[in-house]
């Protein structure tokens, strides 16, 4: 899996690449706690070049969204594959996380 | 009933990349949609890194034989391990309704495997968990 971390004004943009499945989620999972230790409370995961997922992985998004919600924070998501959004939708993703096609509308929705 | 490939594999997550190959190399030659090789890739990884990860508590070396075969337009997955037995037909899903803070962070996928299947069966023979899955194309 590859992590890219950005700051875009205050926002915390991370841009996910490759697998996130049972080898590799812990990695995100980590850098969630990282930037909820430094106190940032408004996220977007960039799955531009995600090209797999399973639970694991969504199980570390579900955990991300209800910490951040904890502390009045937000968690949004964006470009995901079309050929992945099924499996969001099936999870009930798409209820709980606002979703955009580009990272762009993703960041327009946070200001 | 035409096979496509029988593999045997060790309980090992690492022996999941085996599986993954087959069913792309599979879904790649046959023309089948990204999703729905995706899909497929899926259901396999939840159900075996569910055997791999719990199925053995004494640990030790295993061997779990998965299976596909093609009938025309039905795709056909035969999962047999000597793991715990385990009935996916009858474990919990999650509320997949409930708000955020609610939603519990355990049984997503099985319930992936269930609704992305067409069917599931599930026998428990002589020591062994044989799970047989079907999804039409």
């Amino acid at each position: 899996m590859q992590l890219v971390e950005k700051e875009s004004g205050e926002v915390t943009v991370l841009e996910l690449g490759g697998r996130l499945d049972s080898n590799t989620s812990k990695v995100l999972e980590d850098k969630v706690m990282e930037i909820l230790g430094q106190g940032k409370k408004k996220v977007l995961m960039d799955f531009k070049d995600v090209d797999y997922i399973n639970s694991t992985g969504l199980r570390v998004l579900l955990l991300a969204l209800q910490q951040l919600k904890k502390i009045q924070g937000r968690l949004v998501l964006s470009s995901i594959k079309d050929y992945m959004k099924e499996v969001f939708e099936i999870s009930g993703y798409t209820e709980i996380f606002p979703i955009f096609t580009t990272q762009e509308e993703a960041l327009a929705n946070f200001s | 009933m035409e096979p496509v490939f029988s593999l045997r594999i060790a309980n090992r997550l690492l022996e999941l990349d085996r599986v993954a190959d087959a069913v792309e190399a599979f879904g790649e030659a046959h023309g089948l949609a990204a999703k729905l090789r995706y899909q497929l890739r899926l259901v396999l990884d939840e159900l075996l890194t569910n055997t791999i990860s719990y199925g053995y508590p004494e640990d030790g070396e295993h061997v779990i034989t998965v299976s596909m075969s093609q009938d025309g337009s039905r795709l056909r997955f035969l999962l047999v391990d000597d793991a715990l037995p385990f009935d996916p037909l009858t474990a919990k899903t999650p509320d997949l309704g409930a708000e955020a803070d609610a939603r519990p962070i355990g049984g997503l996928g099985i319930h992936l495997v269930r609704a992305i299947m067409d069917r599931v069966a599930y026998e428990r023979v002589g020591g062994t968990n044989r799970l047989l899955l079907e999804k039409d194309i």
